[in-house]
């Protein structure tokens, strides 16, 4: 049977929107459903009180700090090295058995499982450091599970950015190195921070690699102590701290008050939000960025 | 191989073609004029006067052709000299033409006399001036740097003809002052001949510049 | 050395690996004028332009012998990469301003040669975009994003940043190619300013712009200089016959 060409011009486009239709509703349905079922949860007391595993009322305060904590430690460590082998690789590293090494072992580190990632975490940050659990080991190893990432993101961030304005900044008779700081990055923003949100929600919302390295525990803590190097300060990175995700498994899992089911829910429906929250302002501060650099656009 | 601008040196073999069929009116003029002249045809002279319109036709056609391939083509170098000098030529051909229609003038004015002396020297002068218009569009077609030269140095001879006519012309009248009027139109006569092989030297000087790059004027020598 | 000799090469080979680009080319720019560098594409004009201000050096293994000189001194040599491309600016065939504002492509060159300065910097760029004829068409909009400009405006202000590191020589790699004809012709009538205060160096595919601007012409093919002369003798009576057959567009 055969058919004509705009007819199937306009089943195919018919087709594409369907799917895109689908996507979108899939999101709102996933996301809509689960902060649905956690909304009786959403509100102040439940953000900041402390989980309760015996009695109902208990609340997410510090799961919910430590994740916070989490993001900002592992991409403090991962940003700038990522960032670093990413320039690397795009801009020093010569077309070589070495290069093409380099790359290999990152792919490679790319596609580890991240409970293999978690695992290796204990083995090192926890037990040959005899640091115990705590958030550092926990910030190391997600940080280990996102370099690959950050790195290949930022190698092709860099790698967009057109031949012709390089050619233009070294022509002025910029060094390599100047080329790269005043032209080069931030004509890669955009990209960069595309890399930023997909790896901080990673963070976000990782458990398998946390379990064993941060920990399942992580209170009680004295929120008005800012003391980073006292055992009860929420600064101190070198305690427990269970993360949200990590919490939501445990309580979904084991949890033993009786209003476990709902405090799971409830504690789902921040994570979401959360996310949502993170992306957003990521892309408006990235925005923010790309508008300080390039001026005023007549649009 | 074949070359591009295929079009372009078409237009320019045109080009050539219409200044080689001017050149072949121009000489028939020459040649027709001497004829008319001998014989007295007035007819035929009035023939020669209506038919230098055309020759003012071909000489205003060739000239919109060139200034289009100017406009149009953009020529450089060797097509630019080519094209600029056929725009000169056509400039001295018509002249020579219209010496053809000034001497079939005369041929009429004086077509009920009888001539004072008998026609020898005039018609070797034509004959020269026709020969040279005839090598120069040769030369100019050809490109041929020798022709040209040889074209330049003839202009010698027919000014050698000239003052030997002119000295017999003025012997003439000072022995009878009846043969004044005639002497004087034969005098002009000579000298639109004379004239004519200088603008006949004027297209080899031309050509040769299309050669050489170099424009010189070979045809006035002061040693006399 | 002849003191009106801004730049001389001798000798000056070029290879890409084992295919040799430049052959045994020998020149002199004179100062304080336009000269033409014509020739069919992949003659060498473009990659010889570049051995000017060492922009080949950021190509893969490329290797050059013979010699380059700015004002006697050798350019691979004698001369701090970053010092000669201070001196020798570059304008590239499809206009590449910075995605910044207007006024942030012209402070660019000065601020990474060390001006700080506010007031300085704003000199600069009002001179600059003077000499380059954009200053009126923007004066107003110095913070917008430059990529917001036309072609020929964008081109003008690529002229505008190089001229805003004071350089001594401008190299223009088919300047106008990717320009309509009226922002072409207004970059020839700036060129023709330019050459006042500055040695120009253009490389062109326009038979009829070389024509139009330059003083002498460089007439390049297969690697090597078939024949360097004045503007005027090359295109009115050129002394290589396979000059001619390139100026009058007859390729066999």
């Amino acid at each position: 049977m055969r058919i004509k060409p705009q007819i199937a011009d306009k089943i195919a486009t018919t087709i594409f929107n369907i799917v895109a239709g689908i996507l979108v509703l899939l999101l709102v349905f996933f996301a809509g459903y689960l902060i649905y079922r956690g909304k009786s949860k959403l509100n102040l007391d439940f953000l900041t009180s402390e989980p309760n595993s015996i009695e109902a009322g208990g609340g997410i305060g510090p799961p919910l700090f430590n994740s916070i904590y989490m993001v900002v430690l592992s991409m403090a460590i991962s940003l700038p090295i990522g960032l670093a082998a990413g320039i690397y690789m795009a801009e020093y590293a010569k077309p070589s058995k070495v290069t093409k090494m380099i790359r290999f072992c990152i792919e490679a580190l790319a596609s580890l499982p991240s409970i293999v990632i978690g695992l290796f975490g204990f083995l090192v940050f926890v037990q040959m450091t005899g640091w115990s659990f705590n958030l550092l080991s926990g910030a190391l190893a997600v940080s280990l599970l996102n370099l690959p990432v950050i790195t290949r993101i930022s190698e092709d961030a860099v790698r967009n950015v057109p031949l012709s304005v390089k050619e233009a900044s070294l022509a002025l008779g910029a060094t390599h190195w100047q080329t790269i700081v005043k032209v080069m990055i931030p004509c890669a923003i955009p990209g960069l921070v595309t890399g930023l949100i997909l790896t901080s929600g990673r963070v976000f919302g990782e458990a398998a690699a946390l379990i064993f390295t941060s920990g399942v525990s992580g209170y009680p803590l004295d929120f008005t102590n800012f003391n980073p190097f006292d055992s009860s300060s929420p600064l101190n990175p070198f305690r427990p701290a269970e993360t949200l995700a990590v919490f939501i498994w445990k309580v979904n899992s084991e949890g033993t008050a009786p209003d476990a089911r709902t405090v799971a829910d409830g504690a789902a429906a921040v994570l979401i939000i959360c996310v949502f929250i993170f992306n957003i302002a990521s892309r408006v501060f990235g925005t923010l960025l790309n508008k300080r650099f390039a001026g005023k656009t007549n649009n | 191989m074949v070359t591009t601008r295929h079009f372009f040196d078409k237009e320019l073999e045109d080009l050539h073609q219409n200044l080689i069929k001017m050149g072949s009116l121009v000489e028939e003029s020459i040649e027709r004029t001497i004829i008319a002249l001998k014989k007295q045809d007035v007819e035929m002279a009035r023939e020669i006067f209506k038919d230098d319109d055309i020759i003012d036709e071909m000489e205003r056609s060739i000239e919109r052709k060139c200034m289009n391939l100017i406009a149009r083509q953009q020529p450089l170098a060797k097509d630019l000299r080519v094209i600029s000098t056929a725009l000169k030529i056509i400039t001295d051909m018509e002249r020579i033409a219209d010496h053809s229609s000034d001497i079939a003038e005369i041929t009429i004015r004086m077509a009920k006399e009888k001539y004072i002396k008998p026609l020898i020297d005039v018609p070797k002068m034509a004959k020269l001036a026709k020969d040279m218009v005839n090598k120069a569009i040769d030369a100019y077609v050809r490109l041929d740097l020798e022709l040209a030269l040889s074209v330049c140095r003839s202009d010698d001879a027919v000014d050698e003809l000239f003052y030997k006519i002119v000295l017999e012309l003025i012997n003439l009248m000072k022995n009878d002052p009846k043969s004044i009027e005639q002497a004087i139109d034969f005098m002009f006569i000579a000298k639109y001949l004379e004239r004519m092989a200088d603008h006949a030297t004027n297209i080899g000087e031309w050509v040769a510049f299309v050669i050489t790059g170099e424009h010189e004027h070979l045809s006035r020598h002061m040693d006399r | 050395m002849d003191k009106n000799l801004k730049l001389y090469t001798k000798d000056l080979n070029l290879f890409y690996g084992s295919t040799q680009a430049l052959k045994n080319v020998t020149v002199d720019i004179e100062k304080n004028k336009v000269t033409a560098l014509i020739g069919p594409s992949g003659c060498g004009k473009s990659t010889f332009l570049k051995t000017l201000n060492r922009m080949n050096d950021l190509v893969h293994n490329v290797k050059i012998t013979g010699e380059v000189y700015l004002d006697g001194s050798n350019v691979y040599e004698e001369f701090d990469v970053v010092d000669l491309r201070k001196k020798v600016g570059m304008v590239f065939q499809k206009p590449n301003p910075f995605p910044m504002s207007i006024y942030e492509n012209i402070a660019y060159g000065p601020k990474i040669h060390g001006i700080k300065s506010k007031s300085r910097l704003d000199e600069i760029v009002e001179k600059s975009l003077i000499a380059s004829a954009l200053w009126d068409e923007v004066k107003d909009r110095l913070k917008q994003n430059a990529l917001g400009l036309s072609g020929g405006q964008q081109q003008r202000l690529c002229i505008a940043r190089v001229l805003a590191v004071e350089p001594e020589v401008v190299l223009m790699d088919e300047p106008t190619s990717a320009l309509d004809p009226l922002s072409t012709l207004k970059i020839e009538d700036l060129i023709d300013e330019l050459k006042e205060n500055y040695t120009i160096v253009i490389v062109t595919h326009n038979m009829q712009q070389a024509g139009r601007i330059s003083d002498n012409t460089a007439f390049f093919l297969h690697g090597q200089i078939v024949e360097y002369d004045q503007t005027e003798k090359i295109f009115s009576m050129p002394s290589d016959k396979r000059t001619e057959d390139y100026i009058t567009g007859r390729f066999g």
